[in-house]
């Protein structure tokens, strides 16, 4: 669905751009534009870009369609990288971590920071692919992209692991030294038996939780 | 709950579905966002806040990348927000957990679902887009948005129905009913921590990690 999206964008450009052109050619800009493409969404813009300024540059169609595939796979990588690996995490771990002191106003942070983010992101790969064109994937690797990218993951490591005991402290204060071992003692079970090559694929962190959600049940169930 | 509480609640719950891939992917299906705003609609913003905290730590498991499969913790985090604001004060983390874990499992059902219909819906287009016709590029995206609208209303309605029973149940006659709270926590501290680690990877990633964490200890120590 992703092609099928940045035809969707593509398609008031191209109208414009073809307003005075046969309907043949401008069906073929339409077709082209809406092939096979993956990328991150926020990056997407890069790819609707460059592809109306080739179009706009008369480049040959066959060139068109391997520009977009060329694109798939680095702005995947790169949008992995820099927002579900690296802004997202980073902005909910922050979050979390403040939640003591600013209690529900961390929600609008996350909403405001995150949105202003991923605005001027949308609207930089849009402008970039209009400038470059072909040349866009070259521009990619000079820019500020890769090595952001690469930074905003260690970056959102940081905050992740500062969330995890300021929200544990939180969630556990005033509670009987007991019931915060206990807690403690089935996190670093959960994570071992989740990382263990054991488990691999089939303990996930949700799973675990249903099952000490079950057991928890089940014992308030029977020993009412 | 009254009729526009939960036609606010649906409505929400609608937005949060389409928001996770849909549009505008502005992270209000994040737990945080979508039980906080819950909370705050069935009257208890507090209530709301703790359930998704505890939710978003099982969501900072999930890396959404490629063509993995992934539990939908937004419709689930508008449910599990609203149960908790429903809930006795003290057992607000175990019923979000209790309500809100089954609905995102479900809710990634779903999402497959959705994912597949669409794909049949492209096959059936598929030689009009070759030919240029924008009309079905268009159909393509109607229907896929609308597709997810109908997702989020049947995962909100019967969230809210999940919801309505979870509010019956006459706590007080469960006096270990706490363990319900240990439970949900010890398994989302459990998911962040492993899902920290995975990630990290090795290298600077994973040191960044461990400063993070004994960052967090000192925040914590100096309280």
């Amino acid at each position: 669905m992703s092609g099928i999206g940045v035809g969707h964008a593509a398609a008031p450009l191209l109208r414009n751009l073809y307003a005075n052109r046969s309907t043949e050619e401008r069906r073929a800009a339409v077709a082209r534009s809406a092939e096979f493409f993956n990328s991150h969404p926020y990056l997407a813009g890069v790819a609707v870009g460059a592809v109306v300024r080739a179009e706009r540059d008369e480049v040959p169609g066959a060139a068109i369609v391997r520009l977009r595939t060329a694109l798939s796979g680095p702005l995947g990588s790169l949008g992995d990288q820099l927002v579900w690996a690296g802004e997202v995490p980073l902005v909910i771990g922050l979050a979390l971590a403040a939640t003591p002191w600013l209690g529900a106003w961390t929600v609008l942070m996350v909403v405001l920071v995150h949105n202003a983010l991923r605005l001027w992101l949308t609207a930089w790969g849009l402008d970039i692919g209009l400038r470059e064109g072909l040349g866009v994937g070259a521009a990619l690797q000079r820019s500020w992209l890769p090595a952001v990218a690469a930074r905003a993951q260690s970056a959102a490591a940081f905050a992740v692991g500062m969330a995890i005991p300021i929200v544990a402290w939180m969630l556990l204060r005033g509670v009987r030294a007991s019931v915060g071992t206990g807690v403690i003692g089935c996190m670093l079970l959960g994570a071992g038996l989740t990382l263990s090559r054991f488990a691999q694929e089939r303990m996930t962190g949700l799973r675990f939780g249903c099952a000490l959600l079950l057991f928890a049940t089940f014992i308030v169930g029977v020993f009412r | 709950m009254t009729l526009p509480m939960m036609v606010a609640l649906l409505a929400w719950g609608i937005f949060v579905a389409v928001d996770l891939v849909t549009m505008p992917q502005g992270l209000f299906s994040r737990p945080l966002v979508a039980a906080t705003v819950a909370g705050a609609i069935a009257g208890d913003v507090a209530a709301g806040l703790l359930a998704g905290i505890v939710l978003e730590l099982y969501a900072l498991d999930v890396l959404p990348i490629g063509a993995s499969r992934y539990p939908d913790y937004g419709t689930a985090s508008v449910s599990a927000g609203v149960a908790a604001a429903l809930a006795p004060g003290d057992l607000a983390i175990g019923v979000a957990g209790l309500v809100g874990l089954p609905l995102a499992i479900l809710g990634g059902i779903t999402l497959h679902t959705l994912r597949r219909r669409n794909a049949v819906s492209l096959t059936r287009r598929l030689q009009r887009v070759n030919a240029g016709d924008a009309r079905a590029i268009w159909e393509l995206q109607r229907n896929g948005i609308a597709r997810d609208v109908t997702r989020g209303l049947g995962l909100s309605l019967l969230g809210l129905a999940v919801v309505t029973l979870v509010a019956r149940v006459p706590w007080d006659d469960f006096p270990r009913a706490s363990l319900l709270n240990w439970a949900t926590l010890a398994g989302g501290l459990s998911a962040v921590l492993a899902g920290a680690l995975r990630s990290g990877g090795h290298g600077a990633r994973r040191r960044w990690l461990g400063v993070g964490l004994a960052t967090g200890l000192i925040v914590v120590l100096l309280q």
